[in-house]
């Protein structure tokens, strides 16, 4: 996958040189060239997290979690909560949260395939959020402009005034290029914004 | 934008269509057919008992839609006007809607099954948009434009009869101006639906085809619009605003 050759942001938590070591190389090994941060305690990851700039893909190793694994990683999730992490784990360490691991005893394939996963996620909704044609709040409004709502209406159900609602579809109709409510139901269909079924009720 | 040189009736008919193809249904719905080896326009009609001024006019400015000759083109008979424009609704719905009607119908069947339901909300768009043609057209071809005869033969009359006297102060071409919908504002929605949102289908050239129909009907009713709008409403106000005053000057 062409897109496996973009560079980014990787941070590499552990105190153990060869995990860093192995893990650098199995990233050059599927494909990724990173940005390297190499860090070496808990406290050293939470300032790079407050000082650096989004997306940072975070692989951590067990050892730098100070026994206490579910607390620490929800403390990272609390200051970095769309980073993306991975967690290399000691197979006896069970965890509640629902993470991703890598088990220590792992095979090779299994470990490359989790890892070319864990990449290739955040990739699909990076390029989703790189081309929103409407906003959250505009496909509330289209939706019930779909539906048939007169302005007024649109605006009651949303707790929004009827200048807002304005904006919104005069927003909507240049970001799409549709005017008329017909286009704009087609449109949503197309998206399954709303249930052809449910419309007509 | 760079001037368009024109048409003049010592213009070939065989250089007109190979300078602009687009014109080709314009001439068609004049009633000339091909074959016409290298005569000129101007022979042409005279063969066919056109009126080659007006021809001319009409090729103009869909050749250029910058060229609009208003003026000139309200000099000629409505009954030419409204012969022209009736001729490009037979044209709408016998040919160039059922073309369109055809590419979506075959689109729909030769479609992934994921996409069977865009294409399907494709086509329940466009035979909204169909319908609303239709009345359109249909409201025009029984209503407006014969309202439009009975002023133009007044005219020629010189008098007015109580009838339409009424009729020009109850229910005059103002009121078909305001009620005169742009229908191309669909056809755009239809375009950009397309272009823009349709997830890809099997059937690509299909949707080129499609697409590229749909850009040419838009084309030939924005024409169609505008004479509408620009030539034939202005004159058809001009005339009731006479035939009001022969009425005054006789009471």
């Amino acid at each position: 996958m062409k897109t496996n050759y973009r560079i980014r942001k990787v941070v590499i938590a552990s105190n153990n040189y060869i995990y860093t070591l192995g893990i650098k190389t199995i990233l050059s090994v599927i494909g990724i060239k990173p940005e390297l941060f190499d860090v070496e305690s808990i406290d050293e990851l939470k300032e790079l997290l407050k000082e650096q700039a989004l997306p940072l893909f975070l692989i951590l190793n067990e050892d730098i979690l100070n026994n206490n694994v579910e607390q620490t990683i929800s403390e990272i999730k609390k200051i970095s909560p769309d980073c993306p992490l991975i967690l290399l784990k000691n197979s006896q360490t069970s965890i509640k949260a629902n993470i991703k691991c890598i088990n220590h005893n792992e095979n090779q394939s299994e470990i490359l395939k989790k890892l070319t996963n864990f990449f290739k996620e955040k990739n699909q909704k990076d390029s989703k959020k790189n081309q929103p044609i409407l906003s959250d709040r505009e496909k509330d409004v289209l939706k019930e402009v779909a539906l048939g709502l007169a302005n007024k209406e649109i605006a009651d159900k949303l707790f929004i005034s009827i200048n807002t609602v304005i904006t919104h579809r005069k927003n909507i109709t240049e970001k799409l290029g549709i005017k008329t409510i017909a286009g704009l139901t087609v449109y949503a269909m197309l998206n399954n914004y709303i249930d052809p079924e449910k419309g007509n009720l | 934008m760079k001037k368009k040189l024109l048409f003049n009736p010592k213009s070939r008919l065989a250089d007109i269509i190979h300078l602009d193809y687009r014109l080709i249904p314009v001439i068609g719905r004049f009633g000339i057919e091909f074959g016409f080896g290298n005569k000129t326009i101007k022979e042409v009609c005279n063969n066919k008992g056109i009126n080659v001024w007006f021809a001319l006019e009409i090729i103009n400015s869909y050749h250029d839609s910058n060229y609009f000759p208003k003026k000139s083109l309200q000099n000629f008979p409505a009954k030419l006007i409204i012969e022209y424009l009736s001729s490009t609704h037979n044209y709408y719905l016998k040919v160039k809607i059922p073309e369109i009607q055809e590419y979506i119908d075959k689109m729909e069947q030769n479609v992934k099954p994921e996409n069977h339901k865009n294409i399907t909300l494709l086509n329940g768009f466009f035979n909204e948009y169909k319908e609303e043609l239709r009345l359109h057209l249909e409201n025009e071809d029984q209503h407006v434009f014969p309202y439009i005869l009975d002023i133009d033969n007044a005219m020629i009359r010189g008098e007015i009869d109580d009838e339409l006297y009424k009729k020009i102060l109850t229910d005059s071409i103002e009121n078909y101006e305001r009620s005169h919908d742009d229908a191309e504002v669909k056809l755009n929605d239809l375009k950009n639906l397309i272009i823009k949102f349709l997830p890809p289908v099997l059937c690509k050239e299909l949707c080129q085809n499609l697409l590229i129909e749909i850009f040419r009907l838009e084309a030939d009713i924005k024409n169609h619009t505008n004479i509408e709008d620009k030539v034939l409403i202005p004159k058809v106000k001009l005339m009731e605003k006479k035939l009001l005053e022969i009425r005054e000057n006789k009471l």
